[in-house]
């Protein structure tokens, strides 16, 4: 049952770009301004790990936990939508108006509402990744085969084993699709969240890369952004293909 | 069962009257100070008072909000979000009162023009009358009303200059893409030295007779009309701070290195030399450290008026309060 074949793919990838960046840069002689060589990034990012690490833990938790609530309150809408279309016709608009809006002009109202804590953090990434999870939930819920909702039905199957047995396995595929979508989403929300005022965390350290104009620390904190991002896409990947093994019908 | 209750009432108690006895008579007042930027040495006199008990000496819970580029200091503090700011400046000052925002500012801590212009050796521009003709970059964040007062004070239209809006970054002038952009002395002209900058000619604004004070010292009217005496406390261990960070200042880069992550000691180093310039020039100097400068606030408001920035006169004495920093202690503003 072991595959190890789609997990190599990416690590290829990987190596492959980083023997690019190691060859290239000082074969076509690339000015350190435009990209700095592989030595000088890794370099700069051992001279300050411990803040790295420190910035690395803090921006991951405030992804997860904004992912988390997210995801719980986008299911939660999804399942409300599909159950109601009163609900769908009135409500949804309102959240694809919400998302339209871009996250800075929320800034100000953010941090009087929740100052410079995590939490303003966390409601930033929950904005950002509660709508696609919402979304993919009701596409995934709508999709579900009425015969077969009626052969559960003609076997005496009350609603909520419709909805446990029938209903959410169909809709799960769907779902993963949308959680994949939310969390690079609430990595984003929890790096711009960062823009509007603390002391720990990537986004901190790429504003003051971005003030100072330290072109390998921006190197560094575009790697660690993104192996931040792959971690948790990694994760979930790995969580349906262990546990969402099936397709949609 | 009861006995482990009647243990720990007994030891709750104990430990209400330890913490009961150490704790002061009288309760620190909580406020907070809004900065317009992240954790460096740019705000070295509020992180100090922080860390030398300044504040706690002074009966004030201080806590310290970094800001960020998408952070409206004026806002924040006029809203009571924040109790106290280090905000944009003069004009955001003005900006903010034409709104209708009930703040005040009751300290300046620049006292000349931070903003600067650049221009290469061999670019033929000797004087800011050569900007005639020339590409020149600037901030239209704010920044561009004060080229346009340097502009106006060496006989120049605006039409006479190419102006264009500059990015974040020093590199289309490092590239050469425009003849003069704009600098701040406390970093992006350190940045230009340090990537090897050197063959460039600086014009400063206070050389044309424009002089715009920076990072005002801003709270809202509610606290200066229930809580004067907490104004009070907040503007003396505020330049107290600022006075030590001066007078040490390796230290005083040590509690900013401490208070941000990530930070290149060598870049907060000139940073502080900088800002020691700006703030202790002028009447900074004569008068002492986060004095108003009303001549040049008026000044300002003017050109303000006559660029059509501002549409409304500001009534100058309620916006900038200086009631507060003429009671400050000589010996916590005077170098």
């Amino acid at each position: 049952m072991k595959r190890h074949l789609p997990l190599a793919h990416p690590a290829t990838a990987l190596v492959m770009a980083t023997c690019a960046w190691l060859v290239l840069v000082p074969l076509l002689g690339v000015p350190p301004r435009y990209l700095p060589s592989l030595g000088r990034v890794v370099a700069d990012a051992i001279s300050v790990w411990p803040e790295l690490l420190n910035s690395f833990l803090r921006t991951l938790s405030e992804a997860v936990l904004g992912f988390l609530a997210g995801a719980a309150l986008g299911i939660a809408f999804g399942v409300a939508f599909a159950r109601s279309r009163v609900l769908e016709r009135s409500v949804l608009p309102l959240f694809i108006a919400l998302q339209s809006v871009p996250v800075i002009a929320f800034g100000a109202v953010v941090v009087i509402w929740f100052g410079n804590s995590l939490l303003s953090k966390v409601m930033i990434a929950l904005y950002l990744s509660f709508f696609p999870v919402a979304v993919s939930t009701l596409r995934g819920l709508q999709a579900i085969d009425e015969k077969r909702v009626a052969l559960f039905l003609s076997f005496g199957a009350n609603r909520m084993q419709v909805f446990w047995r029938l209903a959410l396995p169909t809709a799960l595929p769907s779902i993963f699709t949308g959680l994949k979508l939310a969390v690079s989403l609430s990595l984003i929300g929890a790096i711009v969240g960062e823009w509007f005022g603390d002391t720990v965390g990537l986004g901190v350290m790429l504003l003051q890369a971005l003030y100072f104009e330290q072109v390998e620390r921006i190197w560094v904190l575009i790697v660690v952004c993104g192996l931040l991002g792959t971690l948790l896409y990694g994760l979930l990947a790995f969580i349906e293909r262990k546990y969402v093994w099936w397709r949609p019908a | 069962m009861n006995l482990p209750l009647k243990c720990s009432i007994a030891a709750i108690a104990f430990a209400a009257a330890l913490v009961g006895g150490s704790l002061p008579a009288k309760a620190a007042e909580a406020v907070s100070v809004r900065l317009k930027w992240v954790a460096q040495a740019q705000f070295a006199g509020v992180y100090v008072a922080k860390a030398k008990g300044f504040y706690e000496e002074a009966g004030l819970d201080a806590t310290i909000n970094p800001g960020g580029p998408n952070i409206n200091v004026e806002t924040l503090v006029a809203s009571g979000a924040d109790t106290f700011g280090i905000a944009s400046g003069t004009e955001g000052v003005l900006y903010a009162r034409e709104k209708g925002l009930p703040l005040t500012c009751i300290g300046m801590s620049q006292q000349m023009t931070p903003f600067a212009y650049v221009a290469y050796d061999d670019s033929g521009i000797n004087s800011v009358k050569d900007f005639k003709g020339k590409t020149v970059a600037t901030w239209m964040t704010g920044p561009q009303f004060t080229l346009y007062s340097v502009l106006a004070h060496e006989g120049l239209a605006q039409s006479d200059a190419n102006i264009v809006s500059q990015p974040f970054s020093m590199q289309p002038f490092i590239d050469k893409q425009y003849d003069v952009a704009t600098v701040t002395l406390y970093n992006e002209l350190n940045t230009l030295k340090e990537q090897g900058i050197n063959n460039i000619k600086i014009f400063l604004p206070d050389d044309s007779g424009v002089t715009t004070q920076q990072d005002s010292i801003v709270t809202s009217e509610k606290m200066i009309a229930e809580k004067p005496e907490v104004v009070q406390a907040f503007l003396n261990a505020t330049l107290k701070g600022w006075k030590y960070a001066f007078e040490n200042k390796s230290e005083a880069v040590d509690i900013v290195m401490a208070a941000g992550s990530g930070l290149e000691r060598k870049h907060q180093e000139l940073m502080l030399e900088e800002i020691e310039k700006l703030m202790r020039a002028k009447l900074g100097g004569s008068e002492g450290l986060g004095a108003i400068d009303m001549a040049s606030i008026k000044a300002v408001h003017d050109s303000l008026i006559e660029y059509k920035a501002l549409n409304t006169e500001i009534d100058l004495e309620s916006a900038f309060d200086q009631s507060f920093w003429a009671k400050v202690p000589a010996d916590a503003k005077s170098m």
